[in-house]
């Protein structure tokens, strides 16, 4: 039986005192409390460390946006490299202290219920329950990865909201769309690109967005769906691919009756559309979640070919296919920058930005005149996997041919780019 | 089922085919394509002619039967009538039941055989065509772009490898060169999206191509 380091104390004051040698065992009861306590202690240092460094780049900014403050800054900034110092000088102690008893590797957990007690169950979903049966009770147990993955997210926003106060509360909490709380961004970056100059500034919402997108991309397929639906959908994909052939045309009868076509959407349905699926009929198929159900804010993409079915082929799932993947990687750049620009056309500009890639296969290199070509780095034959996601920002409110027709996008979704001809990284 | 591409080897005049040819593509695929060794394939296509008791009775039987048995669908066997451009699948044990009812007795039977190798999406398999003499008849390639199963959506990258291919090879200057096997699927009935049917009618085409060229 392992032996903790660990010098007893009844209440648990904030610094523990250093590990002893003494052989006290400590009774399980004892042990197990003292371990959460300590893991909730270290939750606290790594929000504090995170708050830090939140400080520390708020420090930067300022320095940079207001240079005579220098001296201000300099000491924020000495001020708050030292208490994050801290921070981890004591969470490394903490950290030292929870491996002594055991919490930190697995032997706590293989030695099993010892002792008949019920150990703390740290859930799939990320939450520590007393015991296991707990969650149970609560009806949880049968929670689906979704569900599990919900959870975990609401988890963190919780512990978020807990730890960081100050910060308003970003979509996260918020229910569809409206605006949102980019205060933090605001705060920091003014400087940086902002792309609302065009006339139609106004915030759309999904339906308005898939309907805009359904008139403009004649060969490809749009479907919305609740987050759940999605992957039964998923699964269904994989069962039919194995047959074959598969006719393309016939998918459309495999389509869960609840699904909703956006063109008929009715606004009770949209507030849980949650899965948005791309399909290029025999070339693509991509799938964009969203992060609120109902919101127009995507969290994440990902490419797959159409043949691919399985439990995988979701937004953070990755194709079997390399050409996929890199297209993926791609994305999730592309998503991040048009997060980073304007939150409220990112999904509009992220889902014309996928149409681009109808020309996957049949599109050569903007810069080489190729189609296939062998990357070098990678090994491997791809077609021109990049397709240019920058905008052209103006701050010229002036321009008189800005057509309603090319207001949002000044991006060049005519062009394509071999990985190796591509200017960015 | 992503698309395939066959393509066999048309040595040049007057020359002779040496197995040497593999050896120098299979070392093109591995070291100038960089391509990892994946296993051995092998597909068989028999001409089956009917077993006629009279001469006379043969009306209007088909002379000639192909089969062929994939590599990639051990339990499938796919038959072939040129002269009708008809294709059928059936069971593998669709052989030993041939062999039970001699209505038509295999005749010549073409093994092709080889290596395959992966390169990142593609499927490259490399192998020689030898009939049960053992004599080589020919060289040949089948390419398999795993990512798409539609034939036109996909022709442009196929057709791409194919002049990558053909670039690689020709810097080993050998006596000859690949071609494409072109295929009317439309005749057979088949569809844009690609099926062992697909392959079988590929393989069927090869065969009238290397017998053309041997002869010449």
């Amino acid at each position: 039986m392992q032996q903790p380091h660990v010098a007893v104390s009844g209440a648990t004051p904030p610094q523990d005192p250093p590990d002893s040698s003494g052989a006290t065992t400590e009774a399980p009861p004892k042990q197990v409390a003292l371990a959460m306590d300590r893991l909730a202690r270290a939750a606290r240092l790594i929000a504090d460390i995170r708050l830090g460094a939140d400080h520390l780049l708020e420090a930067l900014f300022l320095a940079t946006n207001t240079p005579h403050h220098s001296n201000k800054t300099i000491e924020l900034i000495r001020k708050e490299e030292a208490s994050m110092r801290q921070h981890f000088q004591d969470l490394r102690a903490l950290g030292k202290q929870l491996e002594d008893s055991g919490v930190l590797n697995g032997s706590l957990k293989s030695r099993g219920n010892s002792w008949g007690l019920h150990m703390p169950l740290v859930c799939p979903d990320g939450a520590v329950v007393a015991y296991a049966w707990k969650r149970q009770l609560a009806g949880q147990a049968g929670a689906s990865a979704v569900d599990r993955t919900r959870l975990a997210l609401k988890a963190f926003t919780d512990q978020k909201r807990r730890f960081f106060p100050h910060l308003e509360d970003e979509p996260f909490g918020h229910s569809h769309d409206g605006e949102f709380g980019v205060a933090k961004k605001q705060r920091t970056s003014q400087g940086l690109v902002t792309s609302h100059i065009e006339e139609l500034n106004e915030v759309k919402t999904l339906s308005d967005i898939l309907t805009d997108l359904e008139n403009k991309v004649p060969n490809m397929k749009i479907f919305t769906y609740q987050r759940l639906d999605w992957l039964k959908r998923a699964s269904l994909l994989s069962s039919s691919a194995n047959e074959n052939p598969v006719d393309p045309s016939k998918e459309q009868s495999m389509h869960n009756p609840n699904k909703l076509r956006s063109g008929s959407v009715n606004a009770v349905a949209v507030d849980k559309v949650a899965v948005i699926e791309l399909l290029v009929p025999s070339v693509f198929r991509a799938v964009v979640s969203l992060h609120s159900a109902g919101s127009i804010n995507p969290d994440a993409v990902a490419f797959f070919s159409p043949d691919e079915g399985g439990n995988y082929v979701h937004s953070r799932g990755l194709s079997v296919h390399y050409i996929f993947r890199r297209v993926t990687e791609h994305a999730d750049k592309a998503l991040q920058y048009f997060l980073s620009v304007d939150a409220n056309t990112s999904l509009s500009l992220l889902l014309h930005w996928i149409y681009s890639y109808q020309t996957l296969f049949t599109k050569v290199c903007s810069k080489c005149g190729h189609l296939l070509m062998m990357d070098k780095s990678l090994a491997l034959l791809l077609p021109p996997v990049r397709r240019p996601y920058r905008q052209t920002c103006t701050t010229n409110f002036n321009q008189s041919q800005l057509t309603p027709s090319a207001k949002v996008q000044n991006v060049d979704l005519n062009s394509a780019y071999h990985i190796g001809c591509s200017d960015e990284v | 089922m992503p698309v395939k591409w066959l393509m066999h080897w048309q040595p040049n005049q007057g020359v002779t085919l040496t197995t040497q040819i593999l050896t120098e593509a299979c070392q093109c695929v591995e070291s100038q394509l960089g391509g990892a060794k994946d296993g051995r394939w092998k597909t068989a296509l028999t001409y089956y002619r009917p077993a006629l008791r009279e001469a006379s009775a043969s009306g209007d039987l088909p002379r000639e039967l192909l089969g062929v048995a994939l590599h990639d669908q051990l339990g499938s066997y796919y038959f072939l009538l040129r002269a009708h451009r008809l294709i059928l699948q059936a069971d593998s044990s669709m052989q030993a039941l041939m062999d039970k009812l001699q209505s038509y007795k295999p005749r010549v039977v073409l093994n092709f055989e080889g290596f395959q190798y992966r390169l990142g999406d593609f499927q490259v398999r490399v192998g020689k065509c030898v009939p049960s003499s053992e004599v080589l008849r020919g060289i040949m390639m089948e390419v398999e772009y795993l990512p798409l199963s539609s034939i036109e959506k996909s022709r442009q990258i196929l057709e791409d490898f194919f002049d990558i291919w053909q670039d690689t090879v020709k810097k080993r200057s050998l006596p000859g060169h690949f071609i494409l096997v072109e295929p009317n699927f439309a005749d057979y009935g088949l569809q844009d999206h690609y099926t062992p049917q697909h392959t079988a009618v590929q393989y069927a085409t090869c065969m009238t191509q290397l017998m053309a060229a041997v002869r010449n």
